[in-house]
């Protein structure tokens, strides 16, 4: 097995809120390159979790290291791209054309009065192109359909040139059919850019065995497994409570 | 027409009202995006209880209204995130606490006359020479920070979390921005009044957004229509001796009609 440096970092992780503990020494690693996947129950903390790796929450315990350097000394955000779930949601009438929304992506790395560099309308138009959605540059973000907005979000944090990108629920609001292209589309960044992905999904159908690297979470890790130990019903009705069935689709 | 030009006092309430109206159509847009429209109600009040001090007092009252918007604004800004309270109920709370507090001091001043009320509602009357130099301190610094600092702005308005995520300063860059909306509000008090400048921050934002366009251009169009609403309501104040504020209130509420009308879906 050859080398891969580690992206992500988590050792003994653990968090609470109001006394309620919600996630319970978690450790994971996320390599160069992986394509990962996190399911589990609804409320089991799967957000939570990458909130944490995103510096939105603070851990009650355990560390966090992102490429290598301490969370809490980490200014390197644009190597991570983050679509978060409800980001499908955006008002009808906010004005922000597509383009608009893509361009944000660069904004972090702009810097004070800086204007759209070559590079940064380069990386803006590669992106839009590569989700597909160049058609809709002037569109109002709130005028697309939920997939063409989905689409718009990567597009967004793909802008930054990320290493990484976290995908949250992108089945919300999405019919099946987009869906389908969506989990093609991330296996498409994956394998071509190198982009690790980590997307999180409550829907164990739509995990391919493609996948390297699988965490059940609820509120602890559970497993951390390759699908093919998975894909065995009993795991499933262990994490779940239930019997479960896993859909495996070999396209 | 052009008349009215040639009296200082027009020329000085132009200066000031031009100035208020590019200010607030810039800054405008943010709290409406961010459904904190009322912050600039709230601090309008806030800044009453300055402009009383001053009276009270006998003090530049403009200076004193920035520095009680100012500190409102960071008490306010501070309780909604750190304190996670809801907005709007803080804002509830200042808005009538201030004003509550600027009448009892009005009244033990004794000063309920006719200068508090062209605080109140704006008077071209009353735009000083000293009000401009203040003015033109504290708008042109307001300026220079929405300039830098207005993709990150407009980042946050679209999406707080994500801002944050991706490195953007959101603590630091929301309580610059309430800052600058302080000084706004407590700035245009002159020519607008306490009672209506939030329609001037407000209506032109909401009534360019009718129009579906992206934020570059929704910004142009509403700080146009600021302009135009401000030219219009001041002229109308001059030939029709009316309060400047109502006046102006008043051609916005017109631009907001005509905008809904022309976008009704």
């Amino acid at each position: 097995m050859k080398f891969a440096p580690s992206l992500f970092e988590v050792r003994n992780l653990s968090f609470a809120r109001g006394g309620n503990e919600i996630l319970k020494s978690v450790n994971l690693s996320i390599l160069e390159g992986e394509y990962c996947a996190i399911i589990g129950p609804n409320g089991g903390g799967k957000t939570t979790l990458i909130r944490l790796l995103m510096g939105l929450e603070k851990p009650t315990s355990g560390t966090i290291t992102l490429f290598g350097t301490e969370q809490r000394k980490f200014r390197a955000w644009h190597r991570i791209g983050y679509v978060p779930q409800r980001s499908a949601l955006v008002d009808a009438s906010f004005p922000a054309t597509v383009r608009e929304v893509v361009a944000m992506g660069r904004y972090a790395q702009r810097g004070i009065l800086g204007f759209e560099s070559s590079e940064d309308v380069e990386a803006i138009e590669e992106s839009m192109e590569q989700m597909g959605v160049s058609d809709l540059r002037d569109r109002l973000i709130g005028h697309l359909s939920g997939g063409q907005r989905q689409r718009v979000m990567i597009a967004r944090a793909l802008a930054s040139h990320p290493q990484v990108l976290i995908v949250d629920e992108p089945n919300t609001g999405v019919d099946v059919e987009s869906q389908h292209r969506f989990y093609e589309l991330l296996r498409l960044l994956n394998t071509t850019r190198r982009i690790a992905i980590l997307f999180i999904t409550h829907d164990v159908g739509v995990i391919a065995e493609d996948i390297s690297k699988l965490f059940f979470v609820n509120q602890t890790l559970l497993l951390s497994q390759t699908p093919q130990q998975i894909l065995r019903c009993d795991q499933m009705s262990r994490l779940y409570g239930t019997p479960a069935h896993i859909v495996s689709h070999n396209h | 027409m052009t008349d009215m030009l040639t009296y200082p006092f027009m020329q000085r309430a132009f200066v000031a009202g031009l100035m208020i109206a590019l200010l607030a159509a810039m800054s405008g847009s943010f709290i409406v995006l961010r459904r904190y429209s009322l912050l600039s109600e709230t601090l309008a009040h806030v800044s009453l209880v300055g402009v009383s001090v001053g009276l009270l007092f006998g003090l530049s009252p403009l200076w004193i209204a920035v520095a009680a918007s100012l500190i409102a604004s960071w008490l306010i800004e501070y309780l909604r995130s750190v304190h996670g309270m809801y907005s709007d109920s803080i804002l509830a709370i200042f808005l009538s606490g201030s004003l509550a507090l600027a009448i009892v001091i009005v009244s033990i001043s004794g000063s309920f006359n006719a200068s508090l009320f062209s605080y109140l509602f704006g008077s071209i009357l009353s735009v000083s020479n000293e009000d401009l130099m203040v003015m033109a301190i504290f708008g042109s610094l307001a300026m220079v920070l929405l300039i830098l600092f207005f993709k990150e702005l407009y980042f946050i308005a679209f999406d707080e979390e994500v801002a944050r995520a991706s490195g953007i300063r959101v603590m630091w860059l929301n309580f610059m921005l309430v800052s600058i909306i302080a000084v706004i509000i407590a700035l245009s008090i002159r020519v607008v009044g306490t009672l209506l400048i939030g329609a001037l921050m407000v209506i032109p934002p909401v009534a360019a957004i009718r129009f579906g366009m992206g934020f570059f251009r929704t910004t142009l169009l509403s700080i146009a229509i600021a302009l135009v609403s401000v030219l219009i309501g001041l002229s109308a104040s001059f030939f029709f001796s009316l309060p400047s504020g109502a006046a102006i209130v008043l051609c916005l509420l017109v631009v907001f009609v005509i905008a809904l009308v022309v976008n009704r879906r």
